[in-house]
């Protein structure tokens, strides 16, 4: 009887299943196993004077970007789900836009607008004939981070809490006005609270996108985690104290998913009936009308159309000598890179939901919980694990490579655009897997079995039926992956092969050398390429809904 | 007995008492049996070990003298022969009704699919809509089709999930008739769940009444349902 069951259970989806979650995990596991070596002199001048201020720094752009997010996310979310005004519909889509800028692309574009020789400093010196205390504009501080954070990552907050508002608040709304509430007293009673779980979530996302970040802070001389792992490595060469302050930051991150969950509460606010009517939006006139619009214009120029127009006007300028053959070498290395990553990504994802669905018990979860915990570990962590991974196979494969060619250099692995394909799987596999898991979600498991009873195996029943009937998941999860794929910058800089360059990398290192306006064509082309991503994902969006 | 059904037991995971409990019954070759009961009972359960989607704590199943489940023995669903219409249907919704129905004749030749194919149409009359994709059908037409799907390669017994459920009240008495006309060219044997004891005393030679996860009365359809 057991064996009869084993034997049911296991099969090649399985197998395959979990060496991919294997994979994922094993860069962790070397992380932990580092985290025993004895504690160097490195460390010890890290923790007596320096780490005091990671902590502080880190804490302060990582709850006041909580707060800020929140706010202005919630605050949209509100706007554009109950009520009418001018240009709602091209807002509604709109301020998803910000995300679209990669945080470190708006820090070098607001640092330029705003130093000595940009348009701000510049208009006051010759248009207004007085020269303002430049310090007064200095943005490259803890404060200029979180104003970047807050002003590129609420998109996050905003999506989530405006669709639940859209699809789950329309009786309760109505039912509130019915009872003679005032809209502000609505907001504060009912929005917040029912809403609760959905800006929690986006807020969390946010978070989790600074704790990551590596382009904005080491650009501003903000001192947090990221960079303080950056420079042990890099400056110190010393792999112990990085992986000693990684193993803090993962604390960290794990900190925030508790709160989350301890945030959430016991209480899922969703409707258990099945016909949920969407919520209808009430007119704004007058100044209100006006008030709202100029709203959310504002949010929306200094998270999108500041910096856009800023880049623009740049690359007008410097066009000339970006233009060449270079940029479309960079093009097609952050494409062709970001394309076979997404692929296997989105391959891996398949594997695993699939087996996954067929089989609910506690492999099965494991499995699942492990294919989306990447997401939650920074960059810089995830680098660390996977060079010290591919550090250590490379020492014991020297005798197959010297085997295979006698002139081979001892490290392969670890020199290769493997390591970095490898890292952005790990780092990006939760984004495939959730897309191609509501994918699954969808379609249920009846037509599968339907599959199964005329005839068809567990693997040609997925190719025939399942297959088919998820490749909107398929494509919006290959797309997810790509755009983030693109804007990448941490893994990119750290596990890229030596003189390896992306669109990412170049923007960063134009801007790392004063070079602003010539980081603006390639940051330029990122932004475009996720703008048509949203653009699709948005319609697919669309489609579904009608 | 063409299909005998010996002490099968089930429980679903995490659930604490079983679904099913020292299931027996047999049934004879072209005989039509109805399990009746309400509705979280277990009936479309027995449905699902017989074509292999669940798979029993104990007990045997035999069909046509083959052990498709004892002890030492699992049939994959897929190696059963055993045909089955969903409640819902589950119609391929990226494939034509004649897709649909051709999809379960792997091992035809093309010529032969095409004469199969031609063949169940005819049987559900349904011949004007092959190219049709499910979403452009009524409901009772959708039926069919998984009818004429599930039989069309040649299942040694057809079960039927609910198979009135999804039907509006005044298609109903037609449909019953059109599946019995149905089931009766084919001589097929099949095993129909239902809650509707009128489905029962229309189309059912023999009844099965299942209450809670055990059999409360079984026998010929006039004899028990007076």
């Amino acid at each position: 009887m057991r064996f009869k069951n084993i034997r049911q259970k296991v099969n090649s989806w399985g197998i395959l299943s979990f060496i991919f979650t294997l994979l994922v995990v094993l860069p962790c596991i070397f992380i932990l196993l580092h985290l025993l070596d004895k504690p160097n002199e490195n460390w010890y001048h890290i923790k007596n004077y320096l780490l005091k201020d990671y902590i502080i720094d880190t804490f302060k752009v990582v709850s006041f970007t909580g707060i800020f997010t929140m706010t202005i996310g919630i605050t949209l979310a509100w706007l554009i789900a109950a009520y009418e005004f001018p240009f709602r519909k091209f807002f509604k889509w709109a301020l998803i836009l910000p995300l679209t800028i990669p945080p470190y692309i708006a820090a070098y574009t607001y640092n330029g607008i705003f130093n000595y020789t940009g348009i701000v400093q510049r208009f006051f010196r010759e248009v207004i004939k007085i020269t303002p205390d430049p310090k007064a504009f200095d943005i490259m501080s803890t404060k200029g981070a979180i104003f970047i954070f807050s002003a590129f990552l609420f998109p996050y907050v905003y999506m989530i809490s405006r669709s639940f508002l859209e699809k789950q608040s329309a009786a309760l709304i109505e039912n509130a006005r019915l009872l003679g509430r005032s809209s502000s007293s609505i907001f504060i009673r009912v929005i917040l609270p029912i809403s609760r779980g959905a800006i929690v979530g986006g807020t969390s996302l946010a978070i989790l996108e600074v704790l990551n970040d590596f382009g904005v802070v080491s650009y501003f001389g903000v001192q947090t985690f990221t960079t303080a792992i950056f420079n042990a490595w890099f400056s110190m060469g010393d792999s112990s104290t990085a992986v000693k302050l990684a193993s803090m930051l993962m604390f960290t991150v794990f900190l925030v998913l508790m709160s989350e969950k301890w945030m959430r509460g016991r209480k899922k606010y969703s409707y258990t009936t099945a016909k949920v009517r969407d919520i209808v939006p009430i007119k704004l006139k007058g100044i209100k009308a006006v008030g709202a619009f100029f709203y959310c214009l504002t949010i929306l120029s200094i998270g999108f159309i500041i910096p856009l127009l800023q880049l623009i006007s740049w690359s007008a300028l410097t066009y000339k000598a970006i233009l060449n053959i270079k940029l479309i070498g960079l093009t097609f290395n952050s494409i062709w890179l970001a394309a076979i990553s997404a692929f296997f990504i989105i391959i891996i994802s398949i594997v695993i939901s699939n087996f996954c669905r067929m089989n609910s018990n506690w492999i099965s979860k494991i499995f699942s919980k492990i294919s989306i915990l990447g997401y939650s570990i920074p960059g810089a962590v995830i680098a660390i694990g996977v060079i010290l991974l591919m550090i250590s196979i490379d020492r014991n494969m020297v005798w197959l490579y010297k085997a295979i060619d006698p002139n081979s250099k001892t490290l392969v692995l670890s020199t290769s655009i493997f390591m970095l394909t490898f890292a952005y799987i790990i780092r990006f596999l939760a984004i495939g897997y959730q897309s191609i898991e509501s994918g699954f979600d969808k379609i249920g498991i009846r037509f599968f079995e339907a599959s199964r009873t005329l005839g068809y195996g567990v693997t040609k029943s997925f190719f025939k039926v399942d297959l088919p009937m998820i490749k909107p998941a398929l494509i919006s999860g290959f797309a997810l992956v790509f755009v983030d794929i693109v804007k990448e910058l941490l893994l990119t800089l750290i596990l890229r092969p030596f003189n390896f360059n992306t669109l990412a990398t170049k923007t960063y290192e134009y801007a790392g050398d004063e070079k602003i306006h010539e980081a603006a064509i390639p940051a330029l082309i990122i932004i475009l390429v996720s703008m048509v991503v949203v653009y699709l994902l948005y319609e697919i969006g669309d489609k579904e809904k009608r | 007995m063409f299909i005998d059904i010996k002490k099968i037991s089930f429980k679903y995971k995490n659930a604490k008492i079983d679904t099913l409990k020292n299931i027996n019954f047999g049934i004879e070759k072209g005989e039509i049996l109805s399990i009746l009961g309400e509705s979280g009972g277990g009936k479309s359960t027995i449905l699902r070990i017989i074509a292999g989607l669940e798979t029993p704590s104990e007990g045997s199943l035999v069909i046509d003298n083959r052990i498709l489940f004892d002890r030492n023995t699992f049939i994959l669903p897929e190696k059963r022969g055993v045909g089955m219409v969903f409640q819902d249907y589950a119609l391929f919704p990226h494939m034509t009704v004649e897709e649909n129905i051709m999809f379960g004749l792997r091992n035809f030749s093309k010529k032969e699919k095409e004469i199969r194919v031609k063949e169940m149409l005819q049987l559900v009359n349904l011949q004007d809509f092959a190219r049709r994709y499910p979403h452009e059908l009524s409901g009772g037409q959708q039926q069919r089709v998984a009818i004429a799907r599930a039989l069309a390669p040649k299942p040694s017994v057809l079960l039927l999930d609910e198979p009135f459920s999804n039907l509006d009240a005044h298609l109903k008495s037609k449909i019953r008739e059109e599946l019995k006309v149905i089931l009766n060219r084919t001589g097929m044997t099949a095993i129909f769940v239902t809650h509707d004891k009128e489905d029962v005393k229309s189309i059912a030679d023999k009844v099965v009444v299942l209450e809670n996860g055990i059999i409360a009365d079984i026998g010929i359809t006039s004899k028990i349902l007076k």
